[in-house]
């Protein structure tokens, strides 16, 4: 090298802050500590199983999920020769039947470090000032549903091969995406305590009382656990569609699009 | 182009309108841009994926080596290390909570007759055949006479006091169900055969006990003295007013409703009340020997 052409600094590149060290963190490890939650649940759930019919004539089951295996090993091409049609489900959604003292251990293994876990969450958010941007505005409605209709009809947009503008929003999130944002860790406050409540219902029976007796705790616990579920799905293909960036920003902190091209999921 | 931090800052703010967003209480803050250089960008980019490429494997690995065997077959990691230091330390921070949440002052809820529900036979194994009622015996061993007692349900009726008591029991598996139990205290029989002084522990057994096949499988659980002596946890002689049945552990058994099902053992045919933590029939098979619920 005889020259040294560059006098001026290269051009920079312009980046936003968007996620704090440690909600990044606790993002990633949220993945492992959930799948971990609901695969050991699911097997809690098998030694005694909330929602049930009487014994079925022909197989004697009497779980949902059971006859649900059935039915698939039954109907599903490729899947008439299996084993244990009954725990179809179980071996495929859990650690598999049989398994209430290791389920256990990882239930509650999981379930303390979901704690820890969400203190890191709270302490990462207040740190990086993303809490602001993550509370619910009294606009919220109106602009979640134009952001659902927006949703709904972007495959068939695809399709036809359409271009639609999203609608825009000034903010780092936009309505939809900060009311699930917000309601997300407000639901797993809520797995913890009703968790706590099926876990201690003796010492704690004020807080099973409070959900509706142990039973009724039993049942808010499940359907928590499908209301993550029901985010996880479309918050992963949404984040996907919405781009490399997107998905890059939740590792390194920060994201390229710091104007008018806002982020999407 | 020198990159000149005001002039970065002030694009957003000015994408920030006075809209909506400015009536909240607690407003957003406009974004905070940063300009780097390209090679800066790479080299954050590769350090932080780098970071937590490996944060996920050594979580994955760990995560791995907590599964039971039975699961890392069918995941086809047949050979993959196990090592339950995690879930044994948990457990172990579990039961501590459990000991910190238990308090022998502490009523468990009680509920009136209308309120009870079936209570199922849940032997784990076969029901033991009845003949075994007429001889039996109660033993109570490490006391602090030195000496062994031998009592039969007569010696119980007749000694002590007998309470009722319509409380919920907790199983492990995750079903309860709320029952009508009378007997006496465990904290009475403490009282009349008082322990060694260094005892902690009641090693309670049942010799009647037997596996699915109908071979004698004796059933056996620790429990804590402190535990023993909660005021609602009584030695039952009775189930729904009658003597109890074959079923729910005739002639005596124990009601803890502060503990699991798997606690409340059936048919006592003996107590040893020792220093330290005796052994445990489920805590063997993986479940917490404290079971305070």
């Amino acid at each position: 090298m005889t020259s040294r052409p560059e006098i001026s600094p290269p051009p920079g590149v312009r980046l936003v802050r968007k996620h704090h060290l440690l909600v990044r963190v606790s993002h990633w490890l949220n993945i492992l500590l959930l799948a971990g939650l609901i695969v050991s649940g699911i097997s809690i759930y098998w030694a005694s199983p909330i929602y049930r019919h009487s014994p079925d004539p022909q197989t004697g089951n009497t779980d949902y999920f059971a006859d649900a295996g059935v039915w698939l090993c039954a109907h599903v091409p490729g899947m008439h020769g299996y084993v244990s049609p009954p725990d179809w489900i179980y071996n495929h959604f859990s650690l598999g039947p049989y398994m209430l003292a290791p389920a256990m251990r990882i239930h509650w293994c999981c379930a303390y470090l979901f704690m820890v876990n969400a203190v890191v969450y709270l302490v990462g958010v207040c740190l990086g000032g993303e809490w602001r941007s993550l509370l619910p505005r009294a606009s919220d409605g109106s602009g979640a549903l134009l952001m659902a209709k927006y949703y709904w009809g972007a495959p068939f947009a695809l399709l036809s091969r359409r271009r639609r503008m999203p609608p825009h929003f000034n903010s780092k999130y936009n309505p939809l995406q900060r009311m699930t944002y917000f309601s997300i860790p407000v639901s797993g406050f809520l797995s913890v305590v009703t968790g706590w409540a099926i876990h201690k219902p003796m010492q704690l029976s004020w807080l099973a009382a409070l959900l509706g007796g142990f039973d009724w705790a039993r049942v808010w616990h499940f359907w928590l656990m499908c209301l993550f579920i029901s985010f996880v799905v479309p918050h992963v293909i949404l984040v996907f569609a919405d781009g490399w960036d997107t998905v890059r920003s939740m590792i390194t902190g920060w994201s390229k699009k710091t104007g008018d091209e806002r982020s999407i999921p | 182009m020198n990159s000149d931090e005001n002039g970065a800052q002030s694009k957003p703010a000015k994408a920030s309108l006075p809209g909506l967003e400015s009536r909240e209480v607690f407003p957003e803050r406009s974004p905070e841009i940063i300009e780097v250089t390209p090679q800066v960008v790479r080299r954050l980019t590769r350090r932080d994926f780098l970071a937590f490429g490996a944060g996920a494997v050594v979580a994955l690995g760990v995560a791995a080596s907590q599964l039971p065997p039975g699961t890392l077959q069918r995941l086809g990691l047949k050979f993959w290390p196990r090592n339950q230091w995690l879930l044994n330390k948990a457990q172990r921070v579990d039961d501590d909570v459990a000991e910190l949440l238990y308090s022998p002052n502490r009523l468990v809820p009680t509920y009136t007759k209308s309120q009870i529900t079936p209570l199922r036979n849940n032997y784990n194994g076969a029901t033991p055949d009845p003949g075994y009622i007429p001889r039996w015996r109660l033993t109570l061993d490490g006391l602090s006479s030195g000496l062994t007692a031998v009592l039969d349900i007569q010696n119980l009726l007749n000694r002590f006091q007998i309470h009722d008591q319509i409380t919920r029991l907790v199983c492990v598996e995750g079903w309860s169900a709320i029952a009508w139990w009378s007997g006496l205290r465990f904290e009475n029989l403490l009282q009349a055969y008082p322990p060694v002084s260094q005892a902690k522990w009641a090693l309670i057994e049942s010799s009647v006990n037997l596996d699915p096949n109908g071979n004698p499988d004796p059933y056996y659980v620790s429990l804590d003295l402190l535990t023993a002596r909660h005021p609602q946890t009584l030695l039952a002689t009775h189930y729904n007013g009658q003597p109890l049945t074959v079923e729910h552990g005739a002639p005596l058994r124990l009601i803890a409703p502060m503990k699991f099902g798997l606690k409340n053992i059936k048919a006592i045919t003996r107590i040893t009340y020792v220093k330290d933590e005796p052994k445990d029939y489920w805590a063997e098979r993986g479940y917490s020997s404290y079971d305070g619920i």
